[in-house]
Protein backbone atom coordinates (compact mmCIF):
# COMPACT_ATOMS: atom_id res chain seq x y z
CA UNK A 1 0.00 0.00 0.00
CA UNK A 2 1.35 3.35 -1.10
CA UNK A 3 1.21 6.10 1.70
CA UNK A 4 -0.69 9.30 1.59
CA UNK A 5 0.64 12.13 0.10
CA UNK A 6 1.30 14.67 2.67
CA UNK A 7 1.71 19.08 1.84
CA UNK A 8 3.15 20.94 4.10
CA UNK A 9 1.06 23.65 6.21
CA UNK A 10 2.17 26.35 4.22
CA UNK A 11 1.65 24.71 0.51
CA UNK A 12 -1.76 23.74 2.11
CA UNK A 13 -2.66 27.29 3.06
CA UNK A 14 -0.93 28.62 -0.25
CA UNK A 15 -2.71 26.33 -2.26
CA UNK A 16 -6.36 26.96 -1.16
CA UNK A 17 -5.74 30.72 -1.83
CA UNK A 18 -5.33 30.12 -5.70
CA UNK A 19 -7.74 30.65 -7.85
CA UNK A 20 -8.70 28.68 -10.25
CA UNK A 21 -7.70 25.06 -8.28
CA UNK A 22 -9.48 21.93 -7.43
CA UNK A 23 -7.06 20.79 -4.79
CA UNK A 24 -8.69 16.89 -5.13
CA UNK A 25 -8.12 17.20 -8.52
CA UNK A 26 -4.19 18.14 -7.22
CA UNK A 27 -4.04 15.73 -5.27
CA UNK A 28 -5.31 12.64 -7.42
CA UNK A 29 -2.69 14.05 -10.34
CA UNK A 30 0.05 13.71 -7.36
CA UNK A 31 -1.12 10.38 -6.40
CA UNK A 32 -0.53 9.33 -10.81
CA UNK A 33 2.61 8.44 -11.68
CA UNK A 34 3.67 10.78 -14.50
CA UNK A 35 3.01 8.85 -17.56
CA UNK A 36 5.88 7.67 -19.57
CA UNK A 37 6.66 9.53 -22.98
CA UNK A 38 9.73 10.31 -25.63
CA UNK A 39 10.43 12.23 -28.73
CA UNK A 40 11.92 10.29 -31.72
CA UNK A 41 15.62 12.18 -32.94
CA UNK A 42 15.12 12.75 -36.36
CA UNK A 43 18.87 14.21 -36.57
CA UNK A 44 19.64 10.40 -36.34
CA UNK A 45 17.27 8.31 -38.31
CA UNK A 46 13.97 8.76 -39.82
CA UNK A 47 10.57 9.09 -38.05
CA UNK A 48 9.23 6.24 -39.25
CA UNK A 49 12.12 3.34 -38.82
CA UNK A 50 12.51 4.53 -35.36
CA UNK A 51 9.04 3.62 -34.46
CA UNK A 52 8.91 0.63 -36.19
CA UNK A 53 11.97 -0.77 -33.73
CA UNK A 54 9.85 0.13 -30.84
CA UNK A 55 6.85 -1.88 -32.46
CA UNK A 56 8.59 -4.64 -33.14
CA UNK A 57 10.13 -4.66 -28.99
CA UNK A 58 6.10 -4.27 -28.59
CA UNK A 59 5.96 -1.29 -27.53
CA UNK A 60 2.86 0.55 -28.06
CA UNK A 61 2.09 4.46 -28.42
CA UNK A 62 0.01 7.74 -29.42
CA UNK A 63 1.11 10.93 -30.85
CA UNK A 64 1.40 13.45 -28.45
CA UNK A 65 -0.39 16.20 -30.51
CA UNK A 66 0.95 19.57 -29.00
CA UNK A 67 4.82 18.03 -30.01
CA UNK A 68 6.31 17.09 -32.50
CA UNK A 69 8.12 14.27 -32.58
CA UNK A 70 6.49 13.26 -29.33
CA UNK A 71 4.90 10.16 -28.48
CA UNK A 72 3.48 8.58 -25.42
CA UNK A 73 3.84 5.47 -24.01
CA UNK A 74 0.53 3.04 -23.95
CA UNK A 75 1.90 -0.30 -22.64
CA UNK A 76 4.60 0.13 -19.67
CA UNK A 77 6.06 -3.48 -20.76
CA UNK A 78 9.88 -2.76 -21.20
CA UNK A 79 12.15 -0.05 -19.71
CA UNK A 80 12.45 2.39 -22.66
CA UNK A 81 15.76 3.92 -20.63
CA UNK A 82 17.54 0.37 -21.16
CA UNK A 83 17.17 0.08 -24.64
CA UNK A 84 19.08 0.11 -27.71
CA UNK A 85 17.15 2.90 -28.74
CA UNK A 86 17.94 4.84 -26.31
CA UNK A 87 21.19 4.23 -25.91
CA UNK A 88 21.92 5.03 -29.05
CA UNK A 89 20.13 8.18 -28.80
CA UNK A 90 17.66 7.33 -31.61
CA UNK A 91 14.90 8.66 -28.72
CA UNK A 92 14.88 11.02 -25.44
CA UNK A 93 12.61 10.12 -22.82
CA UNK A 94 10.74 13.18 -21.86
CA UNK A 95 7.77 13.95 -19.83
CA UNK A 96 4.93 15.36 -22.10
CA UNK A 97 4.34 18.80 -20.29
CA UNK A 98 7.95 19.32 -21.09
CA UNK A 99 7.78 19.34 -24.67
CA UNK A 100 5.88 22.22 -24.62
CA UNK A 101 8.46 25.05 -24.01
CA UNK A 102 10.52 24.56 -27.05
CA UNK A 103 7.20 24.16 -29.60
CA UNK A 104 6.29 27.86 -27.79
CA UNK A 105 9.85 28.57 -28.32
CA UNK A 106 9.54 27.16 -32.11
CA UNK A 107 13.32 27.24 -32.91
CA UNK A 108 13.95 27.25 -36.80
CA UNK A 109 16.86 26.24 -38.80
CA UNK A 110 19.54 28.98 -38.98
CA UNK A 111 18.45 30.74 -35.67
CA UNK A 112 21.34 31.16 -32.66
CA UNK A 113 19.16 30.12 -29.24
CA UNK A 114 20.65 30.25 -26.07
CA UNK A 115 19.52 27.95 -23.25
CA UNK A 116 20.08 29.56 -20.27
CA UNK A 117 19.33 26.77 -17.78
CA UNK A 118 19.94 23.61 -20.00
CA UNK A 119 20.74 20.62 -17.54
CA UNK A 120 20.09 17.88 -17.99
CA UNK A 121 19.27 18.81 -21.83
CA UNK A 122 15.77 17.57 -22.30
CA UNK A 123 14.83 20.60 -23.72
CA UNK A 124 18.83 21.84 -25.58
CA UNK A 125 18.21 18.33 -27.55
CA UNK A 126 14.49 19.56 -28.18
CA UNK A 127 15.89 22.61 -29.64
CA UNK A 128 18.96 21.00 -31.83
CA UNK A 129 16.28 18.70 -33.28
CA UNK A 130 14.12 21.63 -34.89
CA UNK A 131 17.04 23.54 -35.75
CA UNK A 132 18.27 20.38 -37.90
CA UNK A 133 22.24 21.10 -37.62
CA UNK A 134 21.94 24.24 -39.28
CA UNK A 135 22.18 27.96 -36.38
CA UNK A 136 23.74 27.45 -33.27
CA UNK A 137 22.33 26.09 -29.61
CA UNK A 138 24.27 27.58 -26.62
CA UNK A 139 23.43 25.26 -23.59
CA UNK A 140 24.92 26.91 -20.78
CA UNK A 141 23.80 25.77 -16.48
CA UNK A 142 25.30 26.87 -13.61
CA UNK A 143 25.99 23.06 -12.40
CA UNK A 144 29.04 21.05 -12.96
CA UNK A 145 28.12 17.88 -12.28
CA UNK A 146 24.78 18.68 -14.10
CA UNK A 147 26.67 19.97 -17.04
CA UNK A 148 28.25 16.51 -17.45
CA UNK A 149 25.06 15.07 -17.63
CA UNK A 150 24.08 18.01 -20.37
CA UNK A 151 27.17 16.85 -22.08
CA UNK A 152 26.03 13.16 -22.56
CA UNK A 153 22.68 13.84 -23.39
CA UNK A 154 23.74 16.05 -26.22
CA UNK A 155 26.71 13.53 -27.45
CA UNK A 156 24.11 10.61 -27.23
CA UNK A 157 21.75 12.88 -29.14
CA UNK A 158 24.23 13.90 -31.93
CA UNK A 159 24.22 17.31 -31.99
CA UNK A 160 27.18 19.13 -33.93
CA UNK A 161 26.61 22.53 -33.61
CA UNK A 162 26.27 22.84 -30.05
CA UNK A 163 28.44 24.69 -27.45
CA UNK A 164 28.01 24.12 -23.82
CA UNK A 165 28.92 26.51 -21.17
CA UNK A 166 29.32 26.73 -17.61
CA UNK A 167 28.39 29.99 -15.75
CA UNK A 168 25.72 31.47 -13.60
CA UNK A 169 23.32 32.43 -16.49
CA UNK A 170 23.40 35.94 -14.89
CA UNK A 171 26.35 36.71 -16.23
CA UNK A 172 25.63 36.06 -19.77
CA UNK A 173 24.45 39.09 -20.96
CA UNK A 174 28.18 40.63 -19.95
CA UNK A 175 29.66 39.04 -22.85
CA UNK A 176 26.67 37.69 -25.21
CA UNK A 177 24.63 41.06 -24.93
CA UNK A 178 21.85 41.10 -28.07
CA UNK A 179 23.23 37.79 -29.64
CA UNK A 180 20.68 35.64 -29.87
CA UNK A 181 17.85 35.40 -32.33
CA UNK A 182 15.52 33.07 -29.35
CA UNK A 183 16.35 32.79 -26.01
CA UNK A 184 14.84 29.63 -23.28
CA UNK A 185 15.00 30.50 -19.51
CA UNK A 186 13.30 27.18 -18.47
CA UNK A 187 14.17 28.59 -14.68
CA UNK A 188 15.08 26.22 -11.42
CA UNK A 189 11.74 26.15 -9.43
CA UNK A 190 9.86 24.48 -6.40
CA UNK A 191 8.72 22.10 -8.53
CA UNK A 192 5.00 21.47 -7.87
CA UNK A 193 4.32 21.01 -10.92
CA UNK A 194 6.22 17.23 -10.37
CA UNK A 195 5.16 16.09 -7.44
CA UNK A 196 4.53 12.96 -8.67
CA UNK A 197 7.91 11.76 -9.41
CA UNK A 198 8.56 12.94 -5.45
CA UNK A 199 6.41 13.30 -2.74
CA UNK A 200 8.96 15.00 -1.17
CA UNK A 201 8.64 17.86 -2.54
CA UNK A 202 4.98 18.78 -1.20
CA UNK A 203 5.98 18.05 2.42
CA UNK A 204 9.45 20.44 2.53
CA UNK A 205 7.90 23.45 0.04
CA UNK A 206 7.77 26.60 1.82
CA UNK A 207 6.83 30.11 0.97
CA UNK A 208 10.06 31.38 1.79
CA UNK A 209 11.71 28.61 -0.82
CA UNK A 210 9.40 30.15 -3.41
CA UNK A 211 10.30 33.80 -2.41
CA UNK A 212 14.19 33.03 -2.80
CA UNK A 213 14.03 31.17 -6.29
CA UNK A 214 11.93 34.30 -7.57
CA UNK A 215 14.75 36.63 -6.91
CA UNK A 216 16.71 34.21 -8.79
CA UNK A 217 14.09 33.72 -11.36
CA UNK A 218 13.61 37.61 -11.66
CA UNK A 219 17.74 38.05 -12.56
CA UNK A 220 18.10 35.28 -15.21
CA UNK A 221 14.76 35.91 -17.00
CA UNK A 222 15.93 39.77 -17.17
CA UNK A 223 19.40 38.39 -18.07
CA UNK A 224 18.17 36.09 -20.79
CA UNK A 225 16.13 39.18 -22.40
CA UNK A 226 19.23 40.93 -22.51
CA UNK A 227 20.57 37.99 -24.40
CA UNK A 228 17.94 39.06 -27.14
CA UNK A 229 18.51 40.64 -29.99
CA UNK A 230 15.73 42.98 -31.11
CA UNK A 231 13.11 41.59 -32.90
CA UNK A 232 14.12 38.16 -30.47
CA UNK A 233 11.95 35.78 -28.41
CA UNK A 234 12.08 34.55 -25.24
CA UNK A 235 10.23 31.76 -23.71
CA UNK A 236 10.11 31.58 -19.58
CA UNK A 237 8.89 28.45 -18.21
CA UNK A 238 8.86 26.66 -15.06
CA UNK A 239 7.32 23.22 -13.76
CA UNK A 240 5.52 25.05 -10.94
CA UNK A 241 2.24 26.72 -9.87
CA UNK A 242 3.08 29.80 -7.31
CA UNK A 243 2.42 33.14 -8.30
CA UNK A 244 6.28 34.71 -7.06
CA UNK A 245 8.25 32.11 -9.80
CA UNK A 246 5.68 32.52 -12.43
CA UNK A 247 3.47 35.89 -13.09
CA UNK A 248 5.27 37.88 -10.57
CA UNK A 249 8.74 37.40 -12.93
CA UNK A 250 7.19 38.54 -15.66
CA UNK A 251 5.75 41.36 -14.18
CA UNK A 252 9.18 42.27 -12.86
CA UNK A 253 10.33 41.59 -16.52
CA UNK A 254 7.82 44.00 -18.11
CA UNK A 255 8.78 46.92 -15.41
CA UNK A 256 12.09 46.38 -15.86
CA UNK A 257 12.06 46.07 -19.51
CA UNK A 258 10.04 48.68 -21.40
CA UNK A 259 10.26 46.68 -24.90
CA UNK A 260 9.35 43.31 -23.49
CA UNK A 261 5.57 42.37 -24.81
CA UNK A 262 3.41 39.19 -24.66
CA UNK A 263 2.93 37.03 -26.67
CA UNK A 264 -0.30 35.12 -27.35
CA UNK A 265 0.02 31.05 -27.30
CA UNK A 266 -1.05 28.67 -29.43
CA UNK A 267 -1.18 24.95 -28.29
CA UNK A 268 -4.26 23.17 -30.20
CA UNK A 269 -5.44 20.14 -27.87
CA UNK A 270 -3.33 21.19 -24.95
CA UNK A 271 -5.53 21.97 -22.26
CA UNK A 272 -4.52 24.85 -19.87
CA UNK A 273 -5.84 28.02 -18.60
CA UNK A 274 -4.31 31.68 -18.57
CA UNK A 275 -2.32 33.63 -16.13
CA UNK A 276 -3.19 35.20 -13.03
CA UNK A 277 -3.43 38.85 -12.87
CA UNK A 278 -4.28 39.21 -8.93
CA UNK A 279 -2.74 37.62 -6.31
CA UNK A 280 -2.99 38.65 -2.76
CA UNK A 281 -4.82 42.36 -3.46
CA UNK A 282 -2.08 42.95 -5.99
CA UNK A 283 -2.86 43.58 -9.84
CA UNK A 284 -0.66 42.49 -12.90
CA UNK A 285 -0.23 44.01 -15.90
CA UNK A 286 -3.80 42.56 -18.21
CA UNK A 287 -1.03 41.41 -20.48
CA UNK A 288 -0.01 38.24 -18.26
CA UNK A 289 -3.53 36.89 -19.14
CA UNK A 290 -1.56 35.55 -22.52
CA UNK A 291 0.61 33.16 -19.94
CA UNK A 292 -0.28 29.53 -19.76
CA UNK A 293 -0.75 27.74 -16.58
CA UNK A 294 -1.06 24.13 -16.84
CA UNK A 295 -1.86 21.88 -14.11
CA UNK A 296 -1.27 18.59 -13.09
CA UNK A 297 -4.52 17.32 -13.54
CA UNK A 298 -5.45 19.25 -17.16
CA UNK A 299 -4.06 16.61 -19.47
CA UNK A 300 -3.11 14.47 -16.23
CA UNK A 301 0.69 14.94 -16.51
CA UNK A 302 2.91 17.71 -14.86
CA UNK A 303 2.03 20.97 -14.25
CA UNK A 304 4.24 23.97 -15.83
CA UNK A 305 3.88 27.68 -16.51
CA UNK A 306 4.94 28.87 -20.27
CA UNK A 307 5.35 32.97 -21.40
CA UNK A 308 6.30 34.06 -24.63
CA UNK A 309 8.14 37.40 -24.77
CA UNK A 310 8.80 39.37 -28.10
CA UNK A 311 11.81 42.08 -27.90
CA UNK A 312 10.38 44.80 -30.05
CA UNK A 313 12.50 46.87 -32.12
CA UNK A 314 13.82 45.78 -35.40
CA UNK A 315 15.99 42.91 -36.40
CA UNK B 1 41.10 23.44 -27.50
CA UNK B 2 42.61 24.00 -30.69
CA UNK B 3 41.76 23.21 -34.38
CA UNK B 4 43.79 20.33 -36.41
CA UNK B 5 46.40 22.11 -38.43
CA UNK B 6 45.56 21.24 -42.56
CA UNK B 7 48.55 19.03 -42.40
CA UNK B 8 47.28 16.76 -39.12
CA UNK B 9 43.95 17.25 -40.93
CA UNK B 10 45.55 15.55 -44.26
CA UNK B 11 47.08 12.98 -41.95
CA UNK B 12 43.36 11.82 -40.46
CA UNK B 13 42.01 11.61 -43.62
CA UNK B 14 44.43 9.27 -44.89
CA UNK B 15 44.60 7.34 -41.73
CA UNK B 16 40.85 7.07 -42.20
CA UNK B 17 41.08 5.93 -46.28
CA UNK B 18 43.55 3.57 -45.31
CA UNK B 19 41.44 2.13 -42.28
CA UNK B 20 38.29 2.27 -43.00
CA UNK B 21 37.77 3.15 -46.80
CA UNK B 22 36.21 6.68 -46.58
CA UNK B 23 36.59 8.92 -49.23
CA UNK B 24 34.86 12.14 -48.51
CA UNK B 25 35.41 12.22 -44.66
CA UNK B 26 34.39 15.15 -42.48
CA UNK B 27 33.66 17.58 -44.92
CA UNK B 28 32.30 20.96 -44.17
CA UNK B 29 33.21 20.62 -40.16
CA UNK B 30 35.73 21.68 -38.42
CA UNK B 31 37.60 19.29 -36.17
CA UNK B 32 38.67 20.26 -33.07
CA UNK B 33 41.95 18.72 -30.61
CA UNK B 34 40.84 18.05 -27.22
CA UNK B 35 43.79 16.35 -25.65
CA UNK B 36 45.11 13.06 -25.46
CA UNK B 37 44.31 12.15 -29.07
CA UNK B 38 40.57 13.09 -28.95
CA UNK B 39 38.65 15.38 -31.59
CA UNK B 40 35.31 16.64 -31.75
CA UNK B 41 33.14 18.11 -34.89
CA UNK B 42 31.08 21.01 -35.27
CA UNK B 43 29.96 23.62 -37.83
CA UNK B 44 32.43 26.67 -39.28
CA UNK B 45 29.21 28.83 -37.31
CA UNK B 46 29.26 27.51 -33.93
CA UNK B 47 32.98 27.91 -34.10
CA UNK B 48 32.54 31.58 -34.66
CA UNK B 49 29.76 32.08 -31.99
CA UNK B 50 32.06 30.07 -29.80
CA UNK B 51 34.99 32.76 -30.02
CA UNK B 52 32.53 35.00 -28.49
CA UNK B 53 31.44 32.95 -25.57
CA UNK B 54 33.33 32.10 -22.04
CA UNK B 55 32.69 29.28 -19.91
CA UNK B 56 33.00 26.87 -22.67
CA UNK B 57 33.31 23.23 -21.47
CA UNK B 58 32.42 21.69 -24.75
CA UNK B 59 31.97 22.60 -28.49
CA UNK B 60 30.20 20.16 -30.91
CA UNK B 61 30.52 16.30 -30.71
CA UNK B 62 33.55 13.92 -30.23
CA UNK B 63 34.13 11.81 -32.52
CA UNK B 64 37.25 9.96 -32.09
CA UNK B 65 39.98 9.67 -30.60
CA UNK B 66 43.73 8.99 -33.12
CA UNK B 67 46.36 7.41 -31.30
CA UNK B 68 49.73 6.08 -33.01
CA UNK B 69 47.88 6.57 -36.29
CA UNK B 70 45.21 3.85 -35.45
CA UNK B 71 41.13 5.56 -35.08
CA UNK B 72 39.06 4.82 -32.81
CA UNK B 73 35.49 6.31 -33.56
CA UNK B 74 32.99 7.10 -30.94
CA UNK B 75 29.26 6.05 -31.97
CA UNK B 76 28.28 9.47 -33.13
CA UNK B 77 31.61 9.81 -35.50
CA UNK B 78 30.75 6.46 -37.09
CA UNK B 79 27.21 7.57 -37.94
CA UNK B 80 28.58 10.86 -39.26
CA UNK B 81 30.70 9.17 -41.23
CA UNK B 82 27.99 6.80 -42.28
CA UNK B 83 28.05 4.99 -45.73
CA UNK B 84 31.37 6.74 -46.33
CA UNK B 85 32.75 3.43 -44.21
CA UNK B 86 33.16 0.58 -46.79
CA UNK B 87 36.26 -1.22 -44.89
CA UNK B 88 37.17 -3.02 -41.14
CA UNK B 89 32.95 -3.02 -40.53
CA UNK B 90 31.46 -5.86 -38.67
CA UNK B 91 27.91 -6.44 -39.54
CA UNK B 92 25.89 -7.33 -36.15
CA UNK B 93 23.01 -9.38 -35.42
CA UNK B 94 20.35 -8.70 -32.70
CA UNK B 95 22.16 -11.25 -30.35
CA UNK B 96 25.46 -9.59 -30.98
CA UNK B 97 24.32 -6.13 -31.43
CA UNK B 98 23.13 -6.20 -27.56
CA UNK B 99 26.35 -7.65 -26.59
CA UNK B 100 27.99 -4.46 -28.56
CA UNK B 101 25.89 -2.10 -26.23
CA UNK B 102 26.54 -3.89 -23.31
CA UNK B 103 30.47 -3.75 -24.01
CA UNK B 104 30.84 -7.53 -23.44
CA UNK B 105 33.10 -9.14 -26.11
CA UNK B 106 32.34 -10.44 -29.21
CA UNK B 107 34.26 -13.77 -31.07
CA UNK B 108 35.19 -13.61 -34.35
CA UNK B 109 36.91 -15.51 -36.96
CA UNK B 110 37.53 -12.64 -39.72
CA UNK B 111 40.61 -10.84 -39.55
CA UNK B 112 40.45 -7.38 -39.43
CA UNK B 113 43.37 -5.13 -40.71
CA UNK B 114 44.11 -1.69 -38.11
CA UNK B 115 43.92 -2.22 -33.90
CA UNK B 116 39.49 -1.37 -34.36
CA UNK B 117 36.44 -2.37 -36.38
CA UNK B 118 33.32 -0.63 -36.76
CA UNK B 119 30.14 -2.31 -35.60
CA UNK B 120 27.05 -2.08 -37.70
CA UNK B 121 23.73 -2.78 -36.93
CA UNK B 122 21.09 -3.14 -40.19
CA UNK B 123 21.96 0.89 -41.07
CA UNK B 124 23.07 2.20 -37.61
CA UNK B 125 26.51 2.51 -37.22
CA UNK B 126 27.74 1.74 -33.68
CA UNK B 127 31.31 3.05 -33.01
CA UNK B 128 34.36 1.00 -33.00
CA UNK B 129 35.68 -2.13 -31.13
CA UNK B 130 39.58 -3.62 -30.44
CA UNK B 131 40.40 -6.12 -31.67
CA UNK B 132 42.53 -8.47 -29.62
CA UNK B 133 44.95 -10.99 -30.64
CA UNK B 134 42.60 -13.60 -29.27
CA UNK B 135 39.85 -13.40 -31.81
CA UNK B 136 37.86 -10.84 -29.35
CA UNK B 137 36.50 -7.85 -30.12
CA UNK B 138 36.21 -5.45 -27.29
CA UNK B 139 33.46 -2.57 -28.13
CA UNK B 140 34.29 0.63 -26.56
CA UNK B 141 31.25 1.94 -25.46
CA UNK B 142 31.89 4.29 -22.96
CA UNK B 143 30.02 2.94 -19.45
CA UNK B 144 27.35 5.85 -19.13
CA UNK B 145 25.12 4.73 -22.18
CA UNK B 146 25.68 1.10 -22.10
CA UNK B 147 22.57 -1.15 -21.70
CA UNK B 148 22.73 -2.37 -18.07
CA UNK B 149 23.74 -6.00 -18.20
CA UNK B 150 21.14 -7.97 -15.93
CA UNK B 151 22.42 -9.03 -12.34
CA UNK B 152 21.23 -12.81 -13.12
CA UNK B 153 22.62 -13.25 -16.67
CA UNK B 154 26.09 -13.95 -18.02
C1 LIG C 1 14.41 23.13 -14.44
S1 LIG C 1 16.08 22.73 -14.55
C2 LIG C 1 16.39 22.80 -16.26
C3 LIG C 1 15.91 21.59 -17.03
C4 LIG C 1 16.42 21.58 -18.46
N1 LIG C 1 16.04 22.80 -19.14
C5 LIG C 1 15.90 20.39 -19.22
O1 LIG C 1 14.90 20.53 -19.96
O2 LIG C 1 16.49 19.31 -19.14
C6 LIG C 1 16.85 24.21 -13.98
C7 LIG C 1 18.36 24.26 -14.14
O3 LIG C 1 18.79 25.58 -13.81
C8 LIG C 1 20.11 25.48 -13.34
N2 LIG C 1 20.43 26.78 -12.67
C9 LIG C 1 20.13 27.18 -11.42
N3 LIG C 1 20.59 28.42 -11.21
C10 LIG C 1 21.19 28.83 -12.36
C11 LIG C 1 21.87 30.01 -12.77
N4 LIG C 1 22.02 31.06 -11.95
N5 LIG C 1 22.39 30.05 -14.03
C12 LIG C 1 22.25 29.00 -14.87
N6 LIG C 1 21.62 27.86 -14.53
C13 LIG C 1 21.09 27.77 -13.30
C14 LIG C 1 20.08 24.27 -12.45
O4 LIG C 1 21.39 23.74 -12.27
C15 LIG C 1 19.16 23.32 -13.25
O5 LIG C 1 19.91 22.46 -14.03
Amino acid sequence: MLGEIKLSEGLREYLSKMPDLDLDLLLEAYRRPLPTSFRVNTLKMDEYEILEMLKEKGVSFKKIPWARYGYVVENNSIDLGKTLEHMLGLIYIQAPISMVPVEVLDPKPGERILDLCAAPGSKSTQIAQLLNGLGVLVANDISFERVKALASNLQRFGVLNVIITLMDGRKFPRFAHECFDKVLVDAPCSSLGIVSKNWGIARSWSPEIAKRLSKVQRQLIVAGFDCLKPGGELVYATCTLTVEENEMVIQHLLEKRENAVLKEIDLPSLKYRCGIVEWNGTKFDEELRKTIRVMPYDNWAEGFYVARILKEGDS
Amino acid sequence: MKLLSPRERKFLENRLKGLYGVEEGFNDLVLIKCGRGRIRATTKETLELASRLRGIQQIGLYVMKISNGDISLSVEGSQLLNDEIKENVIELDEERVEKWMKAIPIKTETTYHGRYVIGKFNRLYLGSARVSRNGLLYPQIPKWRRIPIAKNSE
